[in-house]
């Protein structure tokens, strides 16, 4: 299953606005995806009569609808995801992009979200990253129905912006990949340390087993509250590890791998 | 502190300056090398980073430092050293208001046990001479370094009788103690000088010796009916005495304040401002900072 379809099944999850809109050219669709045991209702023009003969019961065919689909994508390039332990975590994130806007088809439409206005993905942006600034662009300009994709540490994140994020939900089908902490594994410091802040100043401290508790148990703590509060608002979370941006977003669909599309 | 050497202290303390000059070049160059964090804010918050360490390091550092300075600038103190031939004398008043009962058991018993508090805490060495005054005064003990001749001469003191030569009991101390050494004068009294000379005058001749007589007032406020008339305290007189001397006076009403007054006496009279030659000390000291937090500094993973 490639990804397009994947956010194509999202629409008709239960209590999911979904993706997309249905194209008024392009008919019913025949892009197969399973076969599954009729269920009263079924249109009986789909009932697979080969695969009903081979399995006993009465087999349905289910097909994609052909739809247009509006991909965005708010990329996080802010100093805090310059950092990382083997490569910063930004890269990561154009990567996870990258897949996000490869999956398009024909007649999909692609847009790269700014503090300041939605552009083609790789138009340039010249406005400094401010998520809560990217989100609201991205529900002023982005049509209803589309697919959001938005890859930050979001560190910027705040309890009172659930409200924010509950709009974007209800408005289009919003996937969130939350980098992870570079040191989510532990803290790569002892004794003392001086440490630089990505976006400015500097520390100088002693760091003990008391602080490395300390540390592990905060990043845990915080990646687990900004995805309840994710999942919580309606959107669909992964986690952005810095060694592979695809396989982040492909695990967030529960896809192996993404075949990615090219439209 | 003085400095033998005020040049060398300058240029010391030029060498101190532009060390921390350079050692702070050197840890921007480090900063700039040391590991990225996402958010420092957030790290702060959720670690609570101990940064006392590094400021005790630092601190440790500039001591070290400063004391290598002071070396070289040839650095005197002028320390309370313990003085092991000095000569005291502890003048008690044995008048007949010495027998009032307010201060318990009776002045002159308090003033007694006071008394074997002051030798018990003075440095062993130092010479202790007593002598009694009321009508007159005589010298009980003089000046000796034999503690059980001193308590003996306690016990020995006379009942308290008469009236109160404190200006006799002066005179005494002054011609019994030696010419030169540390010299000191301890005086117990509840009353007021009514026989003998002007305690002022021999209090001033005292201080122009450099002895310091230390004045003790016994007694509370009301005080008691001796003889028929009332055991005051000349609080101004005894005061004065003692500033003219270079001593020091201090009021008692009960045995325990006594006790403790002559006890601290004689942690005091022992003790006398010295100059000392700092140099060895301080690079002695110096040394052992640096050791200490490059030491430190080692252990905890960085050196300062």
């Amino acid at each position: 299953m490639t990804l397009r379809e994947a956010l194509l099944r999202g629409r008709r999850r239960p209590r999911r606005f979904g993706a997309g809109s249905p194209t008024s050219y392009r008919g019913d669709g025949y892009e197969f995806v399973e076969l599954r045991a009729y269920v009263p209702g079924d249109d009986v023009r789909r009932i697979d009569w080969a695969a009903t003969a081979r399995a006993g019961d009465l087999q349905t065919r289910v097909v994609l609808e052909d739809v247009a689909l509006t991909l965005a994508a708010v990329l996080d390039d802010s100093p805090s995801m310059r950092v990382g332990r083997a490569r910063a975590l930004i890269d990561a994130a154009r990567e996870a992009c990258e897949t996000w806007f490869a999956a398009a088809s024909a007649g999909d439409r692609c847009l790269r979200v700014a503090p300041d206005h939605a552009s083609p993905p790789y138009a340039p942006v010249t406005a400094a990253f401010d998520l809560r600034r990217s989100l609201q662009t991205a529900r002023a300009a982005l049509p209803r129905g589309c697919a959001l994709l938005v890859a930050s540490d979001w560190f910027a994140l705040h309890d009172d912006d659930d409200a924010l994020l509950v709009s974007l939900a209800r408005a289009f089908d919003c996937t969130a990949l939350v980098a992870r902490d570079p040191w989510y594994d532990g803290l790569p410091l002892q004794g003392i340390v001086r440490l630089r802040g990505a976006d400015g100043g500097s520390l100088r401290a002693y760091i003990g087993r008391r602080e490395r508790a300390a540390f592990a148990a905060a990043v845990r703590e915080r990646d687990a509250k900004t995805h309840a509060m994710l999942q919580r608002c309606g959107w669909r979370t992964g986690t952005l590890r810095e060694e592979d941006g695809t396989a982040a977003l492909a695990g967030t669909f529960g896809l192996h791998a993404i075949e990615a599309r090219r439209g | 502190m003085s400095f033998e050497r005020p040049w060398l202290l300058a240029l010391g303390i030029l060498g101190a300056i532009v060390v921390t000059m350079l050692f702070q070049r050197a840890e921007r160059a480090r900063d700039a090398q040391s590991l990225e964090y996402s958010s420092l804010q957030f790290f702060a918050q959720a670690v609570r980073p101990r940064t006392w360490p590094v400021a005790a390091l630092r601190l440790a550092f500039v001591a070290a430092l400063a004391c290598f300075a002071f070396a070289l600038g040839g650095a005197r103190l002028s320390l309370p050293m313990p003085v092991r031939d000095g000569t005291v004398f502890i003048c008690i008043d044995t008048s007949g208001s010495m027998a009032s009962t307010d201060v318990q058991p009776t002045r002159a018993q308090a003033a007694q046990e006071a008394a074997r508090a002051f030798v018990a805490e003075t440095v062993r060495g130092t010479r202790v001479g007593i002598i009694a005054f009321a009508t007159s005064a005589e010298v009980v003990l003089a000046p000796s370094a034999d503690r059980d001749a001193v308590r003996a001469a306690l016990d020995a003191l006379p009942s308290p009788n008469g009236a109160t030569a404190i200006g006799d009991a002066l005179q005494l101390a002054e011609r019994g103690l030696p010419a030169t050494g540390h010299r000191v004068v301890v005086l117990v009294t509840d009353g007021v000088n009514n026989a003998g000379v002007d305690p002022q005058q021999v209090a001033a001749e005292l201080g122009a010796l450099h002895v310091p007589i230390y004045t003790i007032g016994i007694g509370t406020p009301s005080g008691d009916i001796i003889g028929g008339t009332q055991a005051t305290i000349d609080e101004a007189a005894l005061q004065a005495y003692a500033r003219v001397s270079g001593g020091a006076y201090a009021h008692v009403e009960d045995a325990r304040a006594l006790r403790d007054a002559l006890a601290r006496l004689g942690r005091v009279t022992s003790f006398a401002r010295q100059p000392v030659d700092g140099t060895t000390g301080f690079l002695a000291l110096g040394a052992v900072l640096v050791v200490v937090t490059l030491l430190a500094g080692l252990a905890r993973g960085s050196v300062p």
